[in-house]
């Protein structure tokens, strides 16, 4: 795994990627209990190709270069299976941007923030993610008012007030 | 229902105990808790494999000890 972000911040740094952040069950288990996942999501803002399109072709040729292999929706760092998945709507982007710096091990890495993964659930809205929702509810230090605000923000106080009311 | 009600408390402690041990992993350190998330599926990988799912365990380097 530490080597797996050690790779990660390496693509970031040769531009390969623009930024990126943990996030899905493993980011959620940096604020609750361990949550069983096989694989590491990872939110990526790409940078855009010449003809203005956002493709994971470049970021799965660099890793393929560096001897990581693809193995169907994700590709195998290290030992962990990443999935990437591009910022594709306003609230990744921002989760993505105010993802909170941490250390793993002694390799520095990002998370999404506890309150973005769950406005990202609540978007999703899939069964699993109703499910992370209580858990974060319950276990997580959640910041009220800023939660509050990326709500607000990007239209999901009704999924939220049908989900915990 | 005399048996019920003899069990609750004895069931609502189970759940109290339960409820202080997810507490307890919630707190754990990242990697900890990476390390936890390595050990569920090394017990669930078996299962899901017999169930048809391809899943891979994790590989993880061995704890970094901090020099003195």
């Amino acid at each position: 795994m530490e080597r797996t972000l050690q790779v990660l911040n390496e693509l970031e740094r040769d531009g390969v990627l623009g930024r990126y952040a943990i996030g899905g069950a493993m980011g959620a288990t940096f604020y609750v209990e361990p949550l069983l996942t096989f694989d590491l999501d990872v939110f990526v803002v790409l940078p855009e190709t010449a003809a203005g399109l956002l493709t994971l072709a470049p970021l799965y040729e660099a890793l393929k270069a560096r001897g990581h292999a693809e193995e169907g929706e994700c590709v195998n760092i290290a030992g962990t299976p990443v999935q990437f998945l591009p910022a594709y709507n306003p609230l990744l982007e921002e989760a993505l941007r105010e993802a909170r710096e941490t250390l793993y091990e002694q390799t520095p890495t990002r998370v999404l923030r506890a309150e973005h993964l769950l406005a990202i659930c609540l978007q999703t809205g899939r069964e699993k993610d109703r499910q992370r929702v209580r858990v974060f509810r319950e276990q997580a230090e959640l910041n009220r008012d800023y939660l509050s605000a990326v709500l607000s923000r990007h239209g999901l106080e009704t999924q939220w007030k049908s989900w915990t009311t | 229902m005399e048996i019920m009600d003899d069990l609750k408390p004895e069931i609502a402690r189970l759940f109290a105990a339960k409820e202080q041990r997810r507490r307890k992993l919630a707190a754990l350190s990242f990697p900890e808790k990476v390390r936890a998330v390595v050990r569920l599926q090394e017990m669930a990988a078996p299962v899901l494999r017999q169930r048809g799912c391809n899943v891979r365990v994790w590989t993880l380097a061995p704890p970094t000890v901090a020099a003195k």
